[in-house]
């Protein structure tokens, strides 16, 4: 544990002080974290999955904190969160099922939840696998502590083998932690491979002699153009250039080196120019449950302008930027003001801003905003790993990566689980 | 003018003659309150059949008065006699009256939701049935909910609560239980608890919503909804500051009720008519309606005004937020405003209208999907997206 406590503290140092840069390399970095805090955390015989889940929200909380505008954090948390329940749901099936229905009834946990003995096997799998499914109408009426039924099948399954074989249970314990180990190291590599994935689809897309529109630079996008240039597609790019921090400058020189014809513009170029694009492709920072879009600023003015001129406006996200949640104040609660040094020369603008001198308040303000909000009326189209999609279907995605409980994550002070 | 084509010449015939074959309408009671005893629109007591879903909701929120709810509570009675004696088939005529009459008893209690009644009645009638097996009870709730369906038609909670509960009875009846008699008392037990289900759905909606009302936000609010009341009223206890503007909410004045209960809270509270929401709306920061129903396309049907309400909120870019429970998920699929069966209302003027002229009295309307941003339910905040895929996974 004091291994695994260095290392969170040195990964909170660097997330509080914003040395981070992206949400890939966060997301990756985030991930190879909690397994490290997975693999060393020691696991008890019963409930191996509610100490596991202790372990991860304990310093996902803290993580969180740290940055909670890089969202990509808070998805990585919640997806191992719903990764340790579902290897722990597929094992405890698997064990209930090997067992006969006298064991199961014979079993005193079982009579104290629900005083019904007769509930066969495959009424509890079928009641402890409607937990992990996020509350629908199907699951209503049914038994309400379903978010406590998970670690009571666990260890009443755990306990009822126990009485039959006793090596069974040390293995299945290691079995957990072992799978939980493996889920996240695919999702580690699904992080990194997202990009390939991503431009896969590029040719689907892209057709011959069309002119894009990008803002500022995405290494998505990058590989997105590059995919289809590689298939033969002949496009040619504009590229604005996403001021205060010019990132649209290397994306059109990395183009430019591809051999793709390129022009750059202002910001304030786009709406001239936005009726001769036949499409505008942009990465985005976060999506967020309602298809709304987290963006470097001044995708908004992008998203507008081609919505004026019904242009389709396609936002390429890797899954670890997809986020359960609803912004319900996303330009102030979602966004960070960066330096005024990015915009003024402090040299040239010391009297207007010195805080010294005077009333202590200057009459010059710099507000230098990181990120824009894109409503999901204005998007056309979604591309992650798993394909293409409308904003109108980012709840499924949700409802398939992250479990309805760990949307806060907090530890329970109760000893519930 | 009122149709696209002169069909109102046809449909007003058509109207005079199928009224006398429908046996259950309620003969709505003569407004007492008023000094001039006069029957403002001789047109009502013509053809005229009162929603009993509407006056129920008149009787909890609206300002009545007692000598009109005295008489609409008797013809409620009248009308249940002359129904149930249509409605039954020969031999069961007990039961069939039973749980209309179970129904309208747990319906009058005001803070009790139209579902949780009906599946409250539903539970009695299994308790009172013979059956020995499930496919027996299965068959005798279906028949009990059909009669409930068709004895209120134009409540879509009360349609939805039903089906909910078939649905519910169906699946449990697939996992096997070795006793009949277990298996039915854990309907009997879950069908009660449905009621804390309902009172627990309001909580989780309310704590749902209270991230999106922030420090110094103006709500406009439509009609008295409870689930909006709940918000309202814990988003008061968390000490965030807010008002309200509130819609009066003709013709059952729903609004001036709502407009009370937040006065209590020290709310600061607005009272508008209803035509004055266009000249408010700049000042607005969200709209927050309840729904009498969601339906398949993720619209909603609530009382009559939301859909103004939504159009012009949507056209000055305000968000319009719906708390609903899940239980309000019907599989209807309206494609404009006179595609749901009607519900009507009479509305009183103050003054004799003449004969001639045809008075508007639907008490609901449908607003589309497009013109809603967010759902608050019980089951999370959704996207109207997301309401039919919720209905496929329950239905199919």
């Amino acid at each position: 544990m004091p291994d695994t406590q260095v290392l969170v503290n040195d990964f909170l140092n660097k997330l509080k002080k914003r040395k981070i840069e992206g949400s890939q390399a966060t997301a990756r970095q985030t991930a190879e974290l909690l397994r490290s805090v997975i693999s060393q955390q020691r696991v008890p015989y019963t409930n191996q999955a509610g100490a596991l889940i202790d372990a991860v929200k304990a310093v996902g909380e803290q993580l969180i904190a740290a940055n909670p505008v890089e969202l990509a954090v808070g998805n990585i948390v919640r997806r191992v969160l719903h990764i340790i329940r579902e290897e722990d749901l597929s094992l405890t099936t698997a064990a209930i099922g090997g067992l006969n229905l006298s064991a199961v009834s014979d079993d005193e946990n079982d009579d104290d939840r629900d005083g019904d003995s007769t509930l066969s096997a495959a009424a509890v799998a079928a009641a402890a696998r409607s937990t992990l499914r996020p509350p629908s109408l199907q699951t209503l009426l049914e038994d309400t502590p379903v978010s406590a039924a998970v670690p009571q099948t666990s260890s009443s399954g755990g306990d009822s083998e126990g009485k039959s074989k006793s090596a069974d249970k040390s293995s299945r314990s290691r079995k957990l932690k072992h799978d939980v180990i493996e889920a996240v190291n695919e999702l580690i590599q699904d992080i990194v491979t997202c990009h390939e994935q991503i431009a896969e689809q590029a040719v689907e897309h892209i057709h011959q002699n069309e002119v894009i529109l990008t803002l500022g630079s995405s290494r998505t996008v990058l590989e997105f153009l590059f995919a289809a240039k590689e298939k033969k597609r002949s496009f040619r790019v504009f590229v604005a250039e996403g001021a205060p921090r010019y990132q649209g400058h290397l994306l059109a020189k990395e183009l430019v080196a591809r051999g793709l014809q390129t022009t750059l513009i202002t910001d304030s170029a786009v709406f001239a120019m936005i009726s001769r694009v036949n499409m505008v492709i942009v990465g985005a920072h976060a999506v967020m449950a309602n298809g709304g879009v987290i963006a470097p600023v001044g995708m908004n003015l992008v998203a507008l302008a081609a919505q004026k001129h019904a242009v389709p406006f396609v936002v390429l996200a890797g899954s670890h930027k997809l986020c359960p949640l609803y912004p319900h104040n996303p330009e102030v609660l979602l966004n960070e003001l960066r330096s005024p040094s990015e915009l003024l020369d402090f040299g040239e603008f010391s009297d207007c801003m010195d805080f010294g001198s005077g009333s202590g308040s200057p009459l010059l303000h710099v507000v230098n905003p990181a990120f824009d909000y894109v409503p999901p009326k204005l998007v056309s189209l979604f591309i992650t790993d798993t394909g293409g999609h409308n904003p109108s279907y980012m709840y499924r995605l949700i409802a398939d990566y992250y479990s309805a409980d760990d949307l806060v994550v907090q530890r329970r002070a109760t000893a519930g689980n | 003018m009122w149709h696209r084509s002169a069909s109102f010449i046809l449909d007003k015939n058509q109207n005079d003659t199928v009224y006398p074959a429908d046996s259950v309408t309620l003969t709505p009671p003569p407004p007492s309150s008023i000094s001039t005893p006069q029957n403002p629109n001789p047109n009502l007591n013509r053809n005229m059949s009162m929603s009993a879903y509407y006056q129920t909701r008149a009787a909890h929120h609206g300002v009545v008065t007692s000598d009109w709810l005295a008489q609409s509570q008797e013809a409620a009675t009248r009308a249940v006699v002359t129904g149930g004696q249509e409605i039954v088939d020969g031999g069961k005529s007990g039961r069939a009256f039973s749980v209309i009459d179970e129904f309208n008893n747990w319906r009058k209690q005001p803070d009790l939701a139209e579902a949780v009644a009906a599946i409250r009645a539903l539970a009695a009638v299994i308790r009172n049935s013979e059956a020995k097996t499930m496919m027996e009870l299965e068959i005798e709730l279906k028949k009990a909910s059909d009669s409930l369906k068709s004895w209120d038609t134009t409540s879509i909670s009360l349609t939805a609560g039903c089906d909910l509960f078939m649905r519910y009875v169906t699946r449990t009846s697939a996992l096997e239980y070795e006793d009949f008699n277990s298996a039915r008392s854990r309907l009997i037990e879950r069908a009660e608890k449905f009621g804390e289900i309902s009172y627990k759905a309001r909580k989780i909606i309310a704590m749902l919503s209270q991230d999106f009302i922030f420090d110094g936000c103006t709500i406009l609010v439509h009609g008295f909804s409870r689930v909006v009341m709940e918000v309202l009223k814990m988003a008061a206890q968390n000490k965030k500051l807010f008002r309200v503007l509130c819609t009066e909410g003709r013709p059952d004045r729903s609004g001036l009720r709502l407009a009370n209960e937040l006065a209590k809270l020290d709310v600061p509270v607005k009272l508008l008519i209803d035509s004055a929401v266009a000249y408010t709306m700049d000042e607005v920061d969200m709209v927050f309606v309840g729904a009498d129903g969601v339906v398949e396309s993720g619209g909603i049907i609530n009382m009559m005004g939301t859909y103004q309400i939504a159009l012009v909120a949507h056209s000055m870019n305000k968000p319009v937020y719906v708390a609903a429970e899940s239980y309000k998920f019907a599989r209807l699929y309206p494609l404009d405003q006179k595609d749901m069966g009607p519900a009507l209302r009479p509305i009183d003027f103050g003054v004799p209208i003449p004969s001639k002229v045809e008075v508007e009295t639907s008490a609901r309307d449908y607003t589309p999907p497009q013109y809603l941003t967010l759902l608050f339910t019980d089951l999370g905040v959704l996207t109207p997206s997301v309401v039919s895929d919720e209905l496929i996974q329950l239905y199919l």
